[in-house]
């Protein structure tokens, strides 16, 4: 009485659903750049497609990434944001001192890895659910924040004391192509090969899928999650260092407004994967969407809030259509 | 056939020609099944016997593609949940289905609570729910306690009340004594014969043919989704119904194998966590196949944490190849050469949504990569290489684990093993839930382990699997090894006397 | 053997009730020692006019907070699986902006009202539809909905503050009965009925059941779908009870209610030591929303910078989750 397996008829069944959750993303990538080419002479031109990838792409995509990485095992970080805004208090507030460019650097990512540290600790150590932990952390790096800049006042570095090299960071270009979009090309490289070809990424899915399976495997779980925080707010820490290099400024708490769509991105990127796992690829393609879509909105004359609802709406039936899909996908 | 009712009045169950289809395997094909009212009636059979879908039929959550169910003669169709519960039947779950968090009185009352004025009347509740329990089982639970506080035979008596309430007429009892220790046992029988006494009919469903044969009126026996037959246990020997349930020579169901036992691989010397284990000592050889069993607080469990590292001893030293080895975490043992398929597959065993692919590589990941890359070729090499030689029946290394049966998703967790080239097998009841014709893959699985030189070591409720496979047996009670038989000298009941503690009264 | 067993398990039924006891004495004890001692060294505390006053502060956060809790009754514990309403905030902000702008094109209180209670009950339906319908997680699902409903706030408010002022609003701001303001009457009234509804009728029963074991209710025959639908909606009612004080309160709409959610979520979540089954109730958040708003105030009082604030929610929330999971742990 062996339970069968699956005719041939019925794993073509469940191809079709298959195929429709997975192309949902870039075929509403392909519409949504297809829609604003043809309504805005202005979108498909290099300067505006550079401007997207620079200004509405490459932070989000960075904090995305480290979003990716905790909620593929299991988790989520809603401190990105913190993490973020140490690295850029750190990093500005010693070139504010007259550090050089390179101590400053360094601090900032330690900084960034000091909020990943008390994650870690709470979660692996504790035994704290991920999402109340790093809401613990964003709570009190909000204080800590408050504490340190005088209840939040900025702090801005004058043009003279601006290194060259934070200049490069945000403003140079190698080979033509912006600095920015280096840094988070190698990024995503980096981090999708991690994520789906080392054996470190494959078992940080395999933690994140079923943990139970992976702790009687034999895994190294807890070090392994010490390391996906770990690293979290390290990629996060980039990001903190390149928007203070942008702006030339800490502005207190300004990392949390890239909480909720990195959230978003994630788990729209998790329509790619055949099984609906977050992955960088998908991830990445949820940024472009959401990067394109509001500079398209703006050159089609909406204006920034209509944007904010038209951008809402395009997540919600993204998901819709993806999680039904999925339910369908099961039933079939 | 049932046997025909010598009196007047119709049966209080009576289930006939039921067919069931799960996507071209037959889950039962034409069972019968009756139950005299006022009557203790056994159900049993081997695992994917069919009992499991007979029972969900009746409770309304499969729907049969054929037969008739009728209750006291009248015929009854399209049965929902909601349904069966006004026609008086009631289920008490394998698993206790109460919230955590409820007091008694709510956990008995949910669904139908009493009110005062539109409002629980919690205290009344409270009253009704513990004067049920102590004129049922003249049993106090302690006062104003929570579900979750409660042991697991206190739970239970909550939900048979939370069944009573309902004044039902047919009770369905699921392998209610599978997390009941000796004396527990003891207490739910003598109840279950007082609500005989009121008139209740009783299914009961086990595969402990000692339980049947001292508590039901007549048993039915399932094969393969068919009736075999149903007799009275007093009239039948417990060895003709296990025939009944197998229908075949048990010597056919383990296959021979011929090994040597060669090194030791594994000493245990002394080894404690208290209370459940008080101190175990044995040596496991190369090519030997030891088999452990006890019931549940014996010590059993407790084993086999320490020895994949789940748990930490509170004293004693385990070797392994002869060097002390310390077994701080999973990870540890697994980098000794441990393996561990656990006893619950689907949540400990196998990645349900995973691969067979990622399943299978899963603990042996580093052996893959080059260059600190995972090279998919050679997993799925290597997946196809334990495909085959497993027997494993999927469509391909790339399907999901949980598109695979019960017997090949055990198969999955031993691939993991064998990828990662373990020597030591801790196989904790590996044959529980799959069919009996991919136990005997599974058994013959494990003496192809052994011929290759692994150690096994067996840990098993099923004292027939013991006796068939397992060249020693070693029997724990009350956290020690009271007992170590050559296989060739057990018998299941000698085992059960010994794992009852009941020699040892003698 | 049984008799170790059972005492085993009798002692660790006793040790667990000795720790929850604890807990929630503690924190009891740390609420009633916080009052002390804002009362022994800020003279002004105790005054009947600041501690009435301390209560219809916290009516708008405690309101949001209900809200939240139901929906984490209803949903289960977990954060990321189980029920979370993440819009509730935003869905407050799109309330008061409805209200506030009626007001301003000449409507009348009953249509702004109405109108108000229709659009909190449409983004709850729409939640409902989301997670009840198609499937997708609370988390997300109300991300989304968030995120539509704060584009939707700006598109009415154009990021500016909408005043408005009747007389019914004034008078919901207004002192009541007994010299306490009316906002503290109404967080009351609120209060009472809802823990009677949750906590003392049937139909609170079988809500705490669903949330907590779903397979348990439905076992019970329970139409566990339509439960959990029903706290979306009640989530998106609160929303819109809680703008219309928001409203009174501001004299108009508010650009900053997004802000709430964190706040709103550490409330509902701090709640839970209030009970003595360690899960979220009704009365506990009220305490909760109440223990956040005395605090807030007693700094303020005792000159302590207000930047200390978030960080000792944050501290507490940690502190009172590592609690609860060290006793779960005790208990497994």
């Amino acid at each position: 009485m062996a339970q069968a397996t699956l005719t041939p008829a019925q794993h073509r069944r469940r191809r079709l659903p298959d195929l429709v959750f997975q192309m949902g993303l870039p075929l509403a990538l392909l519409l949504v750049v297809l829609f604003f080419a043809w309504s805005s002479p202005a979108f498909l031109v290099p300067s505006n497609l550079e401007s997207v990838l620079v200004n509405n792409f490459t932070l989000l995509a960075i904090v995305s990434i480290a979003m990716t990485l905790a909620v593929a095992s299991g988790g989520i970080d809603l401190s990105v944001g913190t993490a973020l805004d140490f690295a850029s208090l750190l990093f500005v507030s010693l070139i504010a001192a007259g550090q050089p460019f390179g101590i400053a650097l360094l601090a900032g990512l330690l900084g960034g890895l000091g909020a990943g540290l008390f994650n870690a600790f709470l979660i692996v150590g504790l035994g704290i659910t991920p999402f109340l932990a790093t809401l613990g952390t964003l709570f009190i790096g909000r204080s800590v924040q408050q504490l340190t800049t005088g209840g939040g006042i900025p702090i801005y570095l004058s043009k003279a004391k601006v290194p060259e090299a934070a200049t490069f960071l945000a403003h140079g270009d190698i080979l033509g192509i912006a600095t920015p979009l280096w840094v988070v090309t190698i990024l995503i490289v980096l981090f999708t090969v991690l994520l789906r070809a080392t054996p470190f990424g494959r078992r940080v899915t395999a933690i994140g899928v079923q943990p139970a399976v992976a702790w009687y495997s034999g895994l190294p779980v807890r070090r392994d999650l010490v390391l996906v925080y770990l690293l979290s707010a390290l990629v996060v820490a980039v990001a903190g260092l390149m928007l203070s290099a942008t702006v030339n400024a800490y502005v207190p708490s300004s990392g949390n407004a890239f909480l909720l769509n990195a959230i978003g991105a994630t788990f729209i990127g998790t329509t790619l994967d055949r099984r609906g796992r977050p992955n960088v690829p998908g991830t990445v393609l949820g940024v472009l969407l959401l990067a394109v879509v509001a500079n398209g909105l703006l050159l089609i004359g909406w204006n920034f809030y209509w944007q904010q609802v038209g951008t809402g709406v395009l997540i919600f039936l993204v998901l819709v259509a993806s999680f039904a899909s999925r339910r369908w996908r099961k039933a079939g | 056939m049932p046997s025909t009712d010598q009196s007047a009045s119709p049966p209080a169950l009576a289930m006939h020609g039921l067919i069931k289809d799960f996507g071209g395997v037959r889950a039962l094909d034409g069972a019968e099944f009756e139950a005299r009212s006022g009557e203790i009636h056994g159900l049993v059979g081997q695992n994917g016997a069919g009992k499991s879908t007979l029972i969900k039929v009746l409770a309304g959550i499969y729907r049969p593609d054929e037969g008739r169910i009728a209750i006291d003669g009248q015929p009854v169709s399209d049965l929902t949940p909601h349904k069966v519960d006004r026609l008086g039947i009631q289920f008490i779950h394998q698993d206790r289905l109460l919230v955590p968090s409820f007091t008694v009185g709510e956990a008995v009352f949910l669904g139908r609570e009493r009110t005062a004025a539109g409002l629980l009347a919690r205290r009344r509740m409270e009253r009704e729910a513990r004067a049920l329990i102590a004129e049922q089982f003249g049993v106090e639970l302690p006062k104003g306690a929570l579900i979750s506080e409660l042991t697991t035979a206190q739970q239970q008596l909550v939900q048979i009340v939370r069944a009573l309430a309902q004044k039902p007429r047919i009770l369905v009892f699921d392998e209610p004594t599978a997390a009941l220790v000796k004396r527990e046992v003891d207490r739910l029988f003598a109840i279950i014969e007082r609500l005989r006494g009121q008139g209740i009919t009783i299914v009961y469903i086990s595969h402990y043919l000692q339980e049947i044969e001292r508590l039901c009126d007549r048993v039915t026996v399932l094969r393969n989704g068919r009736h075999v037959g149903t007799v009275s246990p007093a009239a039948t020997p417990a060895r003709e119904i296990a025939r009944m349930m197998v229908a075949r020579d048990i010597g056919e169901l383990f296959p021979k194998r011929q090994v040597t036992p060669g090194a030791p691989a594994l000493a245990v010397r002394k080894l404690a966590r208290r209370p459940h284990l008080q101190e175990v000592s044995f040596t496991l050889r190369r090519g030997e196949i030891l088999g452990v069993t006890g019931l549940l607080g014996s010590g059993v469990k407790e084993l086999v944490r320490l020895l994949f590292g789940l748990d930490k001893p509170d004293a004693g030293q385990v070797e392994i190849g002869g060097q002390a080895a310390t077994l701080g975490s999973p990870a540890a043992a697994v980098a000794r050469g441990i393996a561990l398929v656990p006893e619950d597959r689907r949540g400990q065993g196998v990645a349900l949504d995973a691969s067979v692919r990622d399943n299978t590589t899963l603990a042996s990941l580093a052996r893959f990569a080059r260059g600190g890359l995972v090279r998919r070729s050679e997993e799925d090499g290597e997946t196809r290489r334990l495909i085959e030689e497993l027997r494993i029946r999927t469509p391909g290394p790339d399907t999901a684990v949980r598109d695979l049966s019960g017997g090949n998703q055990q198969k999955v967790v031993i691939a993991k093993w064998l990828a990662r080239r373990s020597e030591v097998y801790l196989l904790d009841e590996p044959t529980v839930g799959v069919d009996i014709a991919a136990k005997v893959e599974i058994y013959r699985l494990i003496g192809e382990l052994v011929e290759q030189g692994a150690a096994v070591l067996l840990v098993s409720s099923d004292l027939d699997e013991l006796a068939g496979i397992a060249d020693r047996i070693l029997v724990l009670y009350r956290g020690t090894v009271v007992r170590e038989l050559p296989a060739k000298d057990a018998s299941s009941d000698a085992l059960l006397a010994w794992s009852t503690g009941a020699m040892e009264a003698a | 053997m049984s008799m170790v067993v059972e005492q085993a398990g009798g002692e660790r039924a006793d040790l667990r009730r000795l720790g929850t006891l604890a807990l929630r004495a503690g924190s009891l004890l740390a609420f009633v020692a916080v009052l002390v001692f804002f009362s022994a060294t800020a003279p002004f505390f105790l005054s009947f006019f600041n501690f009435t006053n301390v209560i219809a502060q916290s009516a708008i956060l405690a309101i949001l907070a209900f809200g939240m809790t139901v929906v984490i009754i209803g949903g289960g514990g977990n954060v990321v699986t189980g029920g979370i309403d993440l819009s509730v905030a935003a869905n407050l902000g799109l309330c008061a902006a409805v209200y506030a702008s009626l007001i301003q094109a000449g409507q009348g209180d009953a249509v702004a009202i109405l109108a108000t209670l229709l659009t909190g009950l449409t983004v709850g339906a729409t939640n409902a539809f989301a997670v009840v319908a198609v499937g997708i997680l609370p988390l997300l699902a109300t991300l989304a909905v968030m995120n539509v409903a704060a584009g939707l706030e700006l598109v009415l408010t154009e990021n500016t503050v909408l005043s408005a002022s009747t007389p019914f609003l004034m008078a919901i701001n207004n002192i009541g009965p007994l010299g306490v303001p009316n906002l503290a009457w109404i967080l009351l009234v609120v209060a009472v009925a809802l823990i009677l509804l949750v906590q003392f009728t049937p139909m609170g029963l079988r809500l705490q059941a669903v949330g907590e074991h779903r397979e348990a209710a439905r076992a019970a025959g329970l139409p566990v779908a339509r439960y959990v639908a029903a706290t979306y909606l009640v989530s998106g009612l609160f929303a819109a009870l809680g703008a219309i004080l928001s409203v009174a309160y501001l004299s108009g709409s508010s650009t900053g209610s997004a802000e709430l959610l964190l706040g709103v979520v550490v409330t509902a979540l701090l709640g839970v030591v209030f009970s003595r089954r360690l899960v979220p109730t009704v009365g506990g958040t009220l305490l909760a929303a109440l223990f956040i708003g005395f605090l807030g105030n007693g700094f303020q009082l005792l000159n302590i910078s207000s930047y200390w604030v978030s960080g000792v929610q944050g501290a507490l929330i940690l502190l009172v989750v590592a609690a609860t999971s060290v006793l779960r742990r005790k208990e497994s």
